[in-house]
Protein backbone atom coordinates (compact mmCIF):
# COMPACT_ATOMS: atom_id res chain seq x y z
CA UNK A 1 0.00 0.00 0.00
CA UNK A 2 1.29 3.49 -0.90
CA UNK A 3 0.23 4.93 2.42
CA UNK A 4 0.91 3.89 5.96
CA UNK A 5 -2.06 2.82 8.01
CA UNK A 6 -1.33 5.58 10.49
CA UNK A 7 -1.24 8.28 7.82
CA UNK A 8 -4.69 7.45 6.59
CA UNK A 9 -6.10 7.24 10.08
CA UNK A 10 -4.46 10.57 10.97
CA UNK A 11 -6.33 12.30 8.15
CA UNK A 12 -9.61 10.66 9.11
CA UNK A 13 -9.07 11.66 12.75
CA UNK A 14 -8.40 15.28 11.75
CA UNK A 15 -11.51 15.62 9.62
CA UNK A 16 -13.90 13.54 11.69
CA UNK A 17 -12.89 14.21 15.29
CA UNK A 18 -10.65 17.26 15.52
CA UNK A 19 -12.84 19.72 13.56
CA UNK A 20 -10.36 20.20 10.74
CA UNK A 21 -12.21 22.02 8.02
CA UNK A 22 -11.64 24.49 5.27
CA UNK A 23 -13.06 27.55 6.96
CA UNK A 24 -13.95 29.37 3.80
CA UNK A 25 -13.72 29.29 0.04
CA UNK A 26 -14.17 32.89 -1.00
CA UNK A 27 -14.91 33.92 -4.55
CA UNK A 28 -13.40 37.34 -5.30
CA UNK A 29 -15.25 39.29 -7.98
CA UNK A 30 -14.19 42.63 -9.43
CA UNK A 31 -17.02 45.15 -9.72
CA UNK A 32 -14.88 47.79 -11.39
CA UNK A 33 -16.79 47.50 -14.65
CA UNK A 34 -20.21 47.83 -13.04
CA UNK A 35 -20.45 51.60 -12.72
CA UNK A 36 -22.96 53.65 -14.67
CA UNK A 37 -24.30 57.21 -14.37
CA UNK A 38 -27.69 55.72 -13.69
CA UNK A 39 -27.92 54.04 -10.26
CA UNK A 40 -30.53 51.56 -11.46
CA UNK A 41 -28.25 50.37 -14.27
CA UNK A 42 -25.35 50.10 -11.81
CA UNK A 43 -27.45 48.00 -9.45
CA UNK A 44 -28.48 45.71 -12.25
CA UNK A 45 -24.89 45.29 -13.44
CA UNK A 46 -23.74 44.45 -9.91
CA UNK A 47 -26.52 41.93 -9.41
CA UNK A 48 -25.97 40.26 -12.74
CA UNK A 49 -22.22 40.02 -12.35
CA UNK A 50 -22.32 38.49 -8.87
CA UNK A 51 -25.06 36.03 -9.69
CA UNK A 52 -23.38 35.02 -12.94
CA UNK A 53 -20.01 34.25 -11.40
CA UNK A 54 -21.39 33.02 -8.11
CA UNK A 55 -24.38 30.94 -9.12
CA UNK A 56 -22.54 27.60 -8.83
CA UNK A 57 -20.21 28.60 -5.99
CA UNK A 58 -22.00 26.68 -3.24
CA UNK A 59 -22.69 23.69 -5.48
CA UNK A 60 -19.04 23.39 -6.59
CA UNK A 61 -17.75 23.72 -3.04
CA UNK A 62 -20.15 21.03 -1.83
CA UNK A 63 -19.06 18.68 -4.60
CA UNK A 64 -15.37 19.08 -3.66
CA UNK A 65 -16.29 18.66 0.00
CA UNK A 66 -17.87 15.28 -0.72
CA UNK A 67 -15.08 14.08 -3.00
CA UNK A 68 -12.27 14.70 -0.53
CA UNK A 69 -14.12 14.20 2.72
CA UNK A 70 -12.94 17.58 4.04
CA UNK A 71 -15.71 19.89 5.21
CA UNK A 72 -15.88 23.44 3.85
CA UNK A 73 -17.56 25.47 6.58
CA UNK A 74 -18.33 28.64 4.62
CA UNK A 75 -18.82 29.59 1.00
CA UNK A 76 -18.51 33.32 0.54
CA UNK A 77 -17.97 36.15 -1.90
CA UNK A 78 -15.74 39.25 -1.72
CA UNK A 79 -16.09 42.22 -4.07
CA UNK A 80 -14.05 45.28 -5.00
CA UNK A 81 -14.14 47.90 -2.21
CA UNK A 82 -17.47 49.51 -3.05
CA UNK A 83 -16.17 53.06 -2.57
CA UNK A 84 -13.70 52.68 -5.46
CA UNK A 85 -15.83 52.02 -8.56
CA UNK A 86 -18.83 53.91 -7.19
CA UNK A 87 -17.04 57.00 -5.94
CA UNK A 88 -19.54 59.39 -7.52
CA UNK A 89 -22.47 58.15 -5.47
CA UNK A 90 -24.06 59.66 -2.38
CA UNK A 91 -24.83 58.11 0.98
CA UNK A 92 -28.35 56.95 0.07
CA UNK A 93 -27.08 55.40 -3.15
CA UNK A 94 -24.53 53.36 -1.19
CA UNK A 95 -27.31 51.99 1.00
CA UNK A 96 -29.14 50.98 -2.19
CA UNK A 97 -25.98 49.26 -3.44
CA UNK A 98 -25.66 47.37 -0.13
CA UNK A 99 -29.22 46.16 -0.56
CA UNK A 100 -28.59 44.89 -4.06
CA UNK A 101 -25.44 43.09 -2.84
CA UNK A 102 -27.60 41.54 -0.13
CA UNK A 103 -30.11 40.38 -2.71
CA UNK A 104 -27.35 38.85 -4.85
CA UNK A 105 -25.95 37.03 -1.79
CA UNK A 106 -29.36 35.50 -1.09
CA UNK A 107 -29.78 34.51 -4.74
CA UNK A 108 -26.54 32.51 -4.84
CA UNK A 109 -27.12 31.02 -1.38
CA UNK A 110 -24.19 32.41 0.61
CA UNK A 111 -24.35 33.71 4.19
CA UNK A 112 -21.92 36.65 3.94
CA UNK A 113 -20.56 38.92 1.23
CA UNK A 114 -17.59 41.18 2.03
CA UNK A 115 -16.35 44.34 0.38
CA UNK A 116 -18.56 47.21 1.48
CA UNK A 117 -15.24 48.85 2.07
CA UNK A 118 -13.08 51.95 1.82
CA UNK A 119 -9.31 52.48 2.00
CA UNK A 120 -8.77 55.86 3.65
CA UNK A 121 -5.42 55.60 5.45
CA UNK A 122 -4.09 58.69 3.69
CA UNK A 123 -7.31 60.66 3.26
CA UNK A 124 -10.84 60.56 1.90
CA UNK A 125 -12.35 61.00 -1.52
CA UNK A 126 -15.92 62.32 -1.57
CA UNK A 127 -17.30 58.88 -2.31
CA UNK A 128 -15.37 57.34 0.57
CA UNK A 129 -16.80 59.89 3.01
CA UNK A 130 -20.30 59.11 1.73
CA UNK A 131 -19.72 55.36 2.01
CA UNK A 132 -18.49 55.62 5.61
CA UNK A 133 -21.53 57.71 6.53
CA UNK A 134 -23.77 55.07 4.94
CA UNK A 135 -22.32 52.11 6.90
CA UNK A 136 -24.74 52.24 9.89
CA UNK A 137 -27.72 52.24 7.51
CA UNK A 138 -26.25 49.76 5.04
CA UNK A 139 -25.36 47.16 7.69
CA UNK A 140 -28.52 47.57 9.76
CA UNK A 141 -30.79 47.31 6.71
CA UNK A 142 -29.11 44.21 5.24
CA UNK A 143 -28.45 40.71 6.56
CA UNK A 144 -25.47 39.39 4.65
CA UNK A 145 -23.21 42.35 3.96
CA UNK A 146 -19.90 42.90 5.75
CA UNK A 147 -17.94 46.11 5.78
CA UNK A 148 -14.38 47.13 6.49
CA UNK A 149 -12.47 50.38 6.44
CA UNK A 150 -8.68 50.65 6.40
CA UNK A 151 -7.69 53.70 8.44
CA UNK A 152 -3.93 53.29 8.80
CA UNK A 153 -0.86 51.73 7.22
CA UNK A 154 2.88 51.58 7.79
CA UNK A 155 3.41 53.55 4.58
CA UNK A 156 0.77 56.23 5.18
CA UNK A 157 0.48 56.59 8.95
CA UNK A 158 -2.74 56.75 10.93
CA UNK A 159 -5.74 58.76 9.75
CA UNK A 160 -7.10 59.99 13.09
CA UNK A 161 -10.06 61.73 11.44
CA UNK A 162 -11.09 58.41 9.92
CA UNK A 163 -10.75 56.69 13.29
CA UNK A 164 -13.00 59.27 14.93
CA UNK A 165 -15.56 58.79 12.18
CA UNK A 166 -15.41 55.02 12.55
CA UNK A 167 -15.90 55.27 16.32
CA UNK A 168 -19.11 57.23 15.67
CA UNK A 169 -20.15 54.73 12.99
CA UNK A 170 -19.65 51.86 15.47
CA UNK A 171 -21.74 53.61 18.14
CA UNK A 172 -24.49 54.42 15.68
CA UNK A 173 -24.52 50.90 14.25
CA UNK A 174 -24.69 49.45 17.77
CA UNK A 175 -27.80 51.49 18.43
CA UNK A 176 -29.43 50.71 15.10
CA UNK A 177 -29.06 46.96 15.71
CA UNK A 178 -29.76 47.05 19.46
CA UNK A 179 -32.54 44.44 19.16
CA UNK A 180 -30.01 41.80 18.19
CA UNK A 181 -27.17 42.61 20.60
CA UNK A 182 -25.75 45.32 18.30
CA UNK A 183 -24.90 42.59 15.80
CA UNK A 184 -24.16 45.18 13.10
CA UNK A 185 -20.78 45.83 14.74
CA UNK A 186 -19.86 42.14 14.29
CA UNK A 187 -19.99 42.77 10.55
CA UNK A 188 -17.66 45.77 10.59
CA UNK A 189 -13.86 45.72 10.80
CA UNK A 190 -11.53 48.71 11.16
CA UNK A 191 -8.10 47.88 9.75
CA UNK A 192 -4.48 48.92 9.68
CA UNK A 193 -2.39 47.42 6.81
CA UNK A 194 -5.32 45.50 5.40
CA UNK A 195 -4.37 42.55 3.16
CA UNK A 196 -6.15 42.71 -0.21
CA UNK A 197 -6.68 38.99 -0.61
CA UNK A 198 -7.98 37.98 2.80
CA UNK A 199 -10.75 35.40 2.34
CA UNK A 200 -12.07 35.68 5.90
CA UNK A 201 -15.30 37.56 6.53
CA UNK A 202 -15.95 40.19 7.93
CA UNK A 203 -12.71 41.72 6.66
CA UNK A 204 -12.70 40.25 3.16
CA UNK A 205 -12.67 42.29 -0.02
CA UNK A 206 -11.39 41.84 -3.58
CA UNK A 207 -8.37 44.14 -3.79
CA UNK A 208 -7.86 46.54 -6.69
CA UNK A 209 -4.73 44.69 -7.84
CA UNK A 210 -6.58 41.37 -7.99
CA UNK A 211 -7.70 39.78 -11.28
CA UNK A 212 -11.26 39.88 -12.64
CA UNK A 213 -12.27 36.90 -10.57
CA UNK A 214 -10.29 34.65 -8.22
CA UNK A 215 -10.79 31.96 -5.63
CA UNK A 216 -9.11 32.26 -2.23
CA UNK A 217 -9.16 29.74 0.59
CA UNK A 218 -8.97 30.17 4.34
CA UNK A 219 -8.02 27.07 6.29
CA UNK A 220 -8.69 26.38 9.91
CA UNK A 221 -7.81 23.72 12.41
CA UNK A 222 -7.18 24.78 16.00
CA UNK A 223 -8.58 21.40 17.09
CA UNK A 224 -5.92 19.54 15.11
CA UNK A 225 -3.10 21.67 16.54
CA UNK A 226 -4.54 21.32 20.05
CA UNK A 227 -4.46 17.52 19.86
CA UNK A 228 -0.91 17.58 18.47
CA UNK A 229 0.28 19.87 21.28
CA UNK A 230 -1.39 17.66 23.88
CA UNK A 231 0.18 14.57 22.36
CA UNK A 232 3.64 16.17 22.34
CA UNK A 233 3.42 16.30 26.15
CA UNK A 234 6.21 17.75 28.23
CA UNK A 235 8.80 18.58 25.57
CA UNK A 236 10.99 21.66 25.14
CA UNK A 237 10.06 24.69 23.01
CA UNK A 238 11.98 23.62 19.91
CA UNK A 239 10.24 20.28 19.80
CA UNK A 240 6.86 21.91 20.41
CA UNK A 241 7.41 24.42 17.58
CA UNK A 242 8.28 21.50 15.34
CA UNK A 243 5.10 19.61 16.26
CA UNK A 244 2.96 22.67 15.46
CA UNK A 245 4.75 23.19 12.15
CA UNK A 246 4.27 19.60 11.04
CA UNK A 247 0.55 19.74 11.80
CA UNK A 248 0.01 23.13 10.17
CA UNK A 249 1.92 21.90 7.12
CA UNK A 250 -0.51 19.05 6.58
CA UNK A 251 -3.65 21.12 6.92
CA UNK A 252 -2.26 23.78 4.58
CA UNK A 253 -1.56 21.15 1.94
CA UNK A 254 -5.15 19.95 2.19
CA UNK A 255 -6.32 23.59 1.93
CA UNK A 256 -4.31 24.17 -1.20
CA UNK A 257 -5.73 21.02 -2.79
CA UNK A 258 -9.32 21.95 -1.98
CA UNK A 259 -8.84 25.54 -3.19
CA UNK A 260 -7.34 24.40 -6.46
CA UNK A 261 -10.15 21.94 -7.05
CA UNK A 262 -12.92 24.46 -6.38
CA UNK A 263 -11.19 27.00 -8.64
CA UNK A 264 -10.83 24.31 -11.32
CA UNK A 265 -14.55 23.62 -11.21
CA UNK A 266 -15.30 27.33 -11.59
CA UNK A 267 -12.78 27.57 -14.41
CA UNK A 268 -11.11 30.55 -12.72
CA UNK A 269 -7.62 31.19 -11.28
CA UNK A 270 -6.74 30.06 -7.77
CA UNK A 271 -5.48 32.91 -5.60
CA UNK A 272 -4.07 32.22 -2.16
CA UNK A 273 -4.30 29.99 0.87
CA UNK A 274 -4.77 31.95 4.07
CA UNK A 275 -3.04 29.70 6.59
CA UNK A 276 -4.94 30.63 9.68
CA UNK A 277 -6.01 28.99 12.88
CA UNK A 278 -9.55 30.29 13.11
CA UNK A 279 -11.42 29.07 16.17
CA UNK A 280 -15.13 28.33 16.47
CA UNK A 281 -17.27 28.13 19.60
CA UNK A 282 -17.23 24.31 19.29
CA UNK A 283 -15.52 22.53 22.16
CA UNK A 284 -11.86 21.80 21.41
CA UNK A 285 -11.73 24.17 18.41
CA UNK A 286 -10.08 26.90 20.45
CA UNK A 287 -6.87 28.94 20.33
CA UNK A 288 -7.30 29.59 24.07
CA UNK A 289 -7.15 25.85 24.68
CA UNK A 290 -3.96 25.54 22.59
CA UNK A 291 -2.29 28.26 24.71
CA UNK A 292 -3.32 26.37 27.85
CA UNK A 293 -2.03 23.09 26.40
CA UNK A 294 1.26 24.90 25.74
CA UNK A 295 1.52 25.42 29.48
CA UNK A 296 -0.03 28.69 30.73
CA UNK A 297 -2.63 28.19 33.46
CA UNK A 298 -5.18 30.27 31.58
CA UNK A 299 -5.22 32.78 28.73
CA UNK A 300 -3.97 36.03 30.22
CA UNK A 301 -1.29 34.50 32.46
CA UNK A 302 2.22 35.94 32.02
CA UNK A 303 3.75 33.97 29.15
CA UNK A 304 0.56 34.00 27.10
CA UNK A 305 1.94 36.51 24.58
CA UNK A 306 5.13 34.49 24.12
CA UNK A 307 3.16 31.28 23.63
CA UNK A 308 0.92 32.97 21.05
CA UNK A 309 3.94 34.44 19.25
CA UNK A 310 5.47 30.99 18.86
CA UNK A 311 2.17 29.47 17.74
CA UNK A 312 1.59 32.23 15.18
CA UNK A 313 5.11 32.03 13.79
CA UNK A 314 5.11 28.23 13.55
CA UNK A 315 1.86 28.30 11.60
CA UNK A 316 3.29 30.87 9.16
CA UNK A 317 6.51 28.91 8.63
CA UNK A 318 4.64 25.69 7.96
CA UNK A 319 2.28 27.47 5.59
CA UNK A 320 5.12 28.97 3.59
CA UNK A 321 6.63 25.52 3.04
CA UNK A 322 3.32 23.86 2.25
CA UNK A 323 1.92 26.29 -0.28
CA UNK A 324 3.40 28.38 -3.07
CA UNK A 325 0.73 31.02 -2.64
CA UNK A 326 0.29 31.97 1.00
CA UNK A 327 -1.55 35.23 1.56
CA UNK A 328 -4.27 36.99 3.49
CA UNK A 329 -3.82 37.21 7.25
CA UNK A 330 -2.15 33.82 7.83
CA UNK A 331 -1.64 33.20 11.52
CA UNK A 332 -3.64 32.62 14.68
CA UNK A 333 -6.91 34.48 15.20
CA UNK A 334 -7.85 35.43 18.73
CA UNK A 335 -11.50 36.47 18.62
CA UNK A 336 -13.10 36.44 22.04
CA UNK A 337 -16.72 35.41 21.43
CA UNK A 338 -15.86 32.79 18.81
CA UNK A 339 -13.49 30.85 21.07
CA UNK A 340 -14.63 28.89 24.11
CA UNK A 341 -11.22 29.06 25.80
CA UNK A 342 -11.09 32.86 25.41
CA UNK A 343 -14.67 33.29 26.67
CA UNK A 344 -13.89 31.30 29.80
CA UNK A 345 -10.73 33.32 30.42
CA UNK A 346 -12.68 36.59 30.19
CA UNK A 347 -15.48 35.32 32.41
CA UNK A 348 -12.98 34.13 35.02
CA UNK A 349 -11.40 37.61 35.01
CA UNK A 350 -8.09 36.23 33.74
CA UNK A 351 -8.03 38.05 30.42
CA UNK A 352 -8.30 41.84 30.28
CA UNK A 353 -8.64 44.07 27.24
CA UNK A 354 -5.10 45.34 27.91
CA UNK A 355 -3.56 41.85 27.88
CA UNK A 356 -5.57 41.05 24.77
CA UNK A 357 -4.10 44.15 23.14
CA UNK A 358 -0.59 42.91 23.92
CA UNK A 359 -1.48 39.55 22.38
CA UNK A 360 -2.64 41.25 19.18
CA UNK A 361 0.90 42.51 18.64
CA UNK A 362 1.96 38.93 17.88
CA UNK A 363 -1.19 37.37 16.44
CA UNK A 364 -2.38 37.67 12.87
CA UNK A 365 -5.29 40.04 13.31
CA UNK A 366 -6.23 42.15 16.30
CA UNK A 367 -8.99 42.92 18.77
CA UNK A 368 -11.63 40.66 17.31
CA UNK A 369 -15.23 40.14 18.43
CA UNK A 370 -14.63 42.06 21.64
CA UNK A 371 -17.79 43.17 23.45
CA UNK A 372 -17.59 46.28 25.64
CA UNK A 373 -20.27 48.11 27.65
CA UNK A 374 -22.90 49.89 25.55
CA UNK A 375 -22.14 53.22 27.22
CA UNK A 376 -18.44 53.21 26.24
CA UNK A 377 -17.81 56.73 24.82
CA UNK A 378 -16.95 57.07 21.13
CA UNK A 379 -13.67 58.77 22.10
CA UNK A 380 -12.63 55.71 24.10
CA UNK A 381 -13.43 53.43 21.14
CA UNK A 382 -11.37 55.78 18.94
CA UNK A 383 -8.51 55.49 21.44
CA UNK A 384 -8.70 51.68 21.35
CA UNK A 385 -8.66 51.69 17.54
CA UNK A 386 -5.73 54.16 17.49
CA UNK A 387 -3.72 51.92 19.86
CA UNK A 388 -4.36 48.90 17.69
CA UNK A 389 -3.40 50.82 14.53
CA UNK A 390 -0.19 51.96 16.22
CA UNK A 391 0.76 48.33 16.86
CA UNK A 392 0.09 47.45 13.23
CA UNK A 393 1.80 50.53 11.80
CA UNK A 394 5.01 50.20 13.81
CA UNK A 395 5.29 46.42 13.40
CA UNK A 396 4.37 46.48 9.72
CA UNK A 397 1.57 43.96 10.18
CA UNK A 398 -2.18 43.80 9.74
CA UNK A 399 -4.15 44.72 12.82
CA UNK A 400 -7.89 45.11 13.07
CA UNK A 401 -10.59 46.08 15.51
CA UNK A 402 -14.00 44.44 15.54
CA UNK A 403 -15.48 45.86 18.71
CA UNK A 404 -19.12 45.68 19.81
CA UNK A 405 -20.39 48.21 22.36
CA UNK A 406 -23.51 46.13 23.03
CA UNK A 407 -26.37 48.56 23.49
CA UNK A 408 -27.71 48.50 27.06
CA UNK A 409 -25.27 45.82 28.28
CA UNK A 410 -22.87 46.15 31.18
CA UNK A 411 -19.71 44.38 32.34
CA UNK A 412 -20.50 40.84 33.50
CA UNK A 413 -23.34 40.36 31.05
CA UNK A 414 -23.09 38.15 27.95
CA UNK A 415 -24.89 38.24 24.62
CA UNK A 416 -25.22 35.02 22.66
CA UNK A 417 -25.26 35.62 18.89
CA UNK A 418 -25.45 31.93 18.11
CA UNK A 419 -23.66 30.14 15.29
CA UNK A 420 -20.04 30.94 14.50
CA UNK A 421 -20.20 34.39 16.15
CA UNK A 422 -20.61 32.74 19.54
CA UNK A 423 -21.37 34.34 22.90
CA UNK A 424 -19.70 37.64 23.76
CA UNK A 425 -18.97 38.45 27.42
CA UNK A 426 -18.87 42.22 28.01
CA UNK A 427 -15.30 43.19 28.96
CA UNK A 428 -14.41 46.11 31.23
CA UNK A 429 -12.88 49.18 29.56
CA UNK A 430 -10.71 51.80 31.25
CA UNK A 431 -12.67 54.81 32.56
CA UNK A 432 -9.83 57.18 31.73
CA UNK A 433 -10.61 59.61 28.93
CA UNK A 434 -8.89 59.59 25.52
CA UNK A 435 -10.76 62.65 24.32
CA UNK A 436 -7.97 65.23 24.48
CA UNK A 437 -5.76 63.04 22.32
CA UNK A 438 -8.12 61.62 19.70
CA UNK A 439 -10.03 64.88 19.18
CA UNK A 440 -6.87 66.56 17.91
CA UNK A 441 -7.73 64.88 14.60
CA UNK A 442 -5.40 64.99 11.61
CA UNK A 443 -2.89 62.28 10.96
CA UNK A 444 -0.21 60.45 12.91
CA UNK A 445 2.70 60.60 10.44
CA UNK A 446 4.13 57.42 8.93
CA UNK A 447 7.00 55.93 10.95
CA UNK A 448 10.64 55.72 9.86
CA UNK A 449 9.95 52.11 8.94
CA UNK A 450 7.87 53.40 6.01
CA UNK A 451 11.00 54.77 4.32
CA UNK A 452 12.24 51.48 2.92
CA UNK A 453 12.96 52.61 -0.63
CA UNK B 1 -25.15 40.99 -19.20
CA UNK B 2 -27.17 43.91 -20.44
CA UNK B 3 -25.25 46.37 -22.59
CA UNK B 4 -26.38 49.96 -22.76
CA UNK B 5 -26.46 52.32 -25.69
CA UNK B 6 -23.37 54.19 -24.61
CA UNK B 7 -21.30 51.02 -24.71
CA UNK B 8 -22.59 50.05 -28.14
CA UNK B 9 -21.68 53.52 -29.42
CA UNK B 10 -18.20 53.13 -28.00
CA UNK B 11 -17.83 49.72 -29.66
CA UNK B 12 -19.01 51.09 -32.97
CA UNK B 13 -16.55 53.98 -32.88
CA UNK B 14 -13.76 51.59 -31.99
CA UNK B 15 -14.73 49.25 -34.84
CA UNK B 16 -14.74 52.12 -37.35
CA UNK B 17 -11.35 53.25 -36.16
CA UNK B 18 -9.87 49.75 -36.36
CA UNK B 19 -11.32 49.03 -39.80
CA UNK B 20 -10.06 52.39 -41.14
CA UNK B 21 -10.60 52.70 -44.88
CA UNK B 22 -12.25 49.30 -45.11
CA UNK B 23 -15.20 50.38 -42.93
CA UNK B 24 -18.56 49.81 -44.61
CA UNK B 25 -21.89 49.89 -42.73
CA UNK B 26 -22.30 46.12 -43.10
CA UNK B 27 -18.79 45.29 -41.97
CA UNK B 28 -19.05 47.58 -38.93
CA UNK B 29 -22.34 45.98 -38.01
CA UNK B 30 -20.78 42.53 -38.19
CA UNK B 31 -17.80 43.48 -36.01
CA UNK B 32 -19.98 45.18 -33.39
CA UNK B 33 -22.37 42.25 -33.19
CA UNK B 34 -19.47 39.88 -32.64
CA UNK B 35 -17.99 42.05 -29.87
CA UNK B 36 -21.36 42.30 -28.13
CA UNK B 37 -21.73 38.53 -28.02
CA UNK B 38 -18.22 38.15 -26.63
CA UNK B 39 -18.72 40.86 -24.01
CA UNK B 40 -21.26 39.03 -21.93
CA UNK B 41 -19.23 35.85 -21.69
CA UNK B 42 -17.82 34.57 -18.43
CA UNK B 43 -15.64 31.51 -17.95
CA UNK B 44 -17.81 28.42 -18.20
CA UNK B 45 -17.87 26.43 -14.99
CA UNK B 46 -16.56 22.92 -15.30
CA UNK B 47 -18.62 20.75 -13.01
CA UNK B 48 -17.20 17.54 -14.35
CA UNK B 49 -13.59 18.69 -13.81
CA UNK B 50 -11.70 15.43 -13.87
CA UNK B 51 -9.43 14.13 -11.15
CA UNK B 52 -5.86 13.16 -11.67
CA UNK B 53 -6.88 9.56 -11.15
CA UNK B 54 -9.87 7.48 -10.15
CA UNK B 55 -8.15 6.15 -7.05
CA UNK B 56 -10.20 6.43 -3.91
CA UNK B 57 -9.27 5.47 -0.37
CA UNK B 58 -11.97 3.64 1.50
CA UNK B 59 -11.60 3.52 5.26
CA UNK B 60 -13.89 1.53 7.46
CA UNK B 61 -13.90 0.92 11.19
CA UNK B 62 -16.17 -0.20 13.97
CA UNK B 63 -16.92 -3.22 16.11
CA UNK B 64 -15.80 -6.40 14.41
CA UNK B 65 -18.36 -8.97 13.29
CA UNK B 66 -18.56 -11.45 10.42
CA UNK B 67 -19.52 -10.23 6.96
CA UNK B 68 -18.14 -6.67 6.97
CA UNK B 69 -15.67 -7.07 4.14
CA UNK B 70 -18.13 -9.27 2.27
CA UNK B 71 -20.83 -6.60 2.59
CA UNK B 72 -18.54 -3.83 1.38
CA UNK B 73 -16.94 -5.74 -1.49
CA UNK B 74 -20.27 -7.09 -2.76
CA UNK B 75 -21.58 -3.58 -3.13
CA UNK B 76 -18.31 -2.42 -4.72
CA UNK B 77 -18.44 -5.22 -7.29
CA UNK B 78 -22.05 -4.36 -8.13
CA UNK B 79 -20.71 -0.91 -9.13
CA UNK B 80 -17.79 -2.43 -11.12
CA UNK B 81 -15.25 -0.94 -8.75
CA UNK B 82 -11.75 -2.37 -8.88
CA UNK B 83 -10.04 -3.14 -5.55
CA UNK B 84 -6.33 -2.39 -5.79
CA UNK B 85 -5.15 -2.97 -2.26
CA UNK B 86 -6.58 -3.93 1.08
CA UNK B 87 -5.25 -4.12 4.60
CA UNK B 88 -6.82 -4.44 7.98
CA UNK B 89 -5.97 -4.48 11.65
CA UNK B 90 -7.93 -5.92 14.52
CA UNK B 91 -7.47 -4.59 18.02
CA UNK B 92 -9.58 -6.38 20.60
CA UNK B 93 -13.16 -6.12 19.41
CA UNK B 94 -12.44 -3.24 17.00
CA UNK B 95 -11.35 -3.53 13.42
CA UNK B 96 -9.94 -0.97 10.98
CA UNK B 97 -9.84 -1.67 7.27
CA UNK B 98 -8.33 0.41 4.51
CA UNK B 99 -8.86 -0.25 0.83
CA UNK B 100 -7.52 1.47 -2.24
CA UNK B 101 -10.15 1.26 -4.95
CA UNK B 102 -10.25 2.45 -8.52
CA UNK B 103 -13.53 3.78 -9.86
CA UNK B 104 -12.35 4.79 -13.33
CA UNK B 105 -14.03 1.75 -14.94
CA UNK B 106 -17.22 2.10 -12.96
CA UNK B 107 -20.31 3.48 -14.71
CA UNK B 108 -21.12 5.29 -11.44
CA UNK B 109 -19.44 8.44 -10.13
CA UNK B 110 -17.93 8.90 -6.69
CA UNK B 111 -21.07 10.43 -5.26
CA UNK B 112 -23.22 7.44 -6.26
CA UNK B 113 -20.69 5.02 -4.83
CA UNK B 114 -20.59 7.06 -1.63
CA UNK B 115 -24.35 6.76 -1.39
CA UNK B 116 -24.17 3.00 -1.89
CA UNK B 117 -21.53 2.80 0.85
CA UNK B 118 -23.72 4.86 3.17
CA UNK B 119 -26.40 2.20 2.79
CA UNK B 120 -23.87 -0.56 3.52
CA UNK B 121 -22.58 1.42 6.49
CA UNK B 122 -26.04 1.64 8.01
CA UNK B 123 -26.80 -2.01 7.42
CA UNK B 124 -23.53 -3.24 8.95
CA UNK B 125 -23.43 -0.59 11.69
CA UNK B 126 -19.85 0.43 10.86
CA UNK B 127 -18.26 3.66 9.64
CA UNK B 128 -17.21 3.90 6.01
CA UNK B 129 -15.42 6.92 4.50
CA UNK B 130 -14.54 7.39 0.85
CA UNK B 131 -12.04 10.11 -0.01
CA UNK B 132 -10.12 10.80 -3.16
CA UNK B 133 -6.50 9.66 -2.92
CA UNK B 134 -5.18 13.18 -3.59
CA UNK B 135 -6.07 14.43 -0.12
CA UNK B 136 -3.74 11.83 1.42
CA UNK B 137 -1.06 12.43 -1.18
CA UNK B 138 -1.13 16.18 -0.51
CA UNK B 139 -1.05 15.80 3.26
CA UNK B 140 1.50 13.02 3.66
CA UNK B 141 3.78 13.19 0.61
CA UNK B 142 5.94 16.08 -0.51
Amino acid sequence: MNYEFEEILETIRMTEIEHFDIRTVTLGISLRDCVDRNLEVTKQKIYEKITKYGKHHVQYAEAVEAEYGVAIANKRVAVTPISIPFDTYKMDDFVEIAKVLDKAAVEIGIDYLGGFAALVQKGFTRGELELIKSIPYALSETQHICSNVNVASTKAGINMDAINMMADVIKSLAEKTKDRGSIGCAKLVVYCNVPEDNPFIAGAFHGVTEPEVVLNVGISGPGVVLEAVKEAGNCDMNTLADVIKKTAFKITRAGELIGNKVAEKHGIPFGIVDVSLAPTPAKGDSIGDILKAMGVEDVGAPGTTAALAMLNDSVKKAGLMASTSVGGLSGAFIPVSEDQGMIQAVEAGHLSLEKLEAMTAVCSVGLDMVAVPGDTPADTIAGIIADECAIGMINDKATAVRIIPIYGKKVGETYDYGGLLGAAPVMPVSDLSSQGFVQRGGKIPAPTRSLTN
Amino acid sequence: MRINEEEIRKLTLQAIEELGDKATPDLVKQVVEKSVTNLGKIPEGNDSADFSSGRIILTSFGINHPGIIAGITTSLSEHSVDIRDLSQKILGEFYTMIMIIDISNSPNDLREIQEAMNAVSEKLKVKIYLQHEDVFRYMHRI
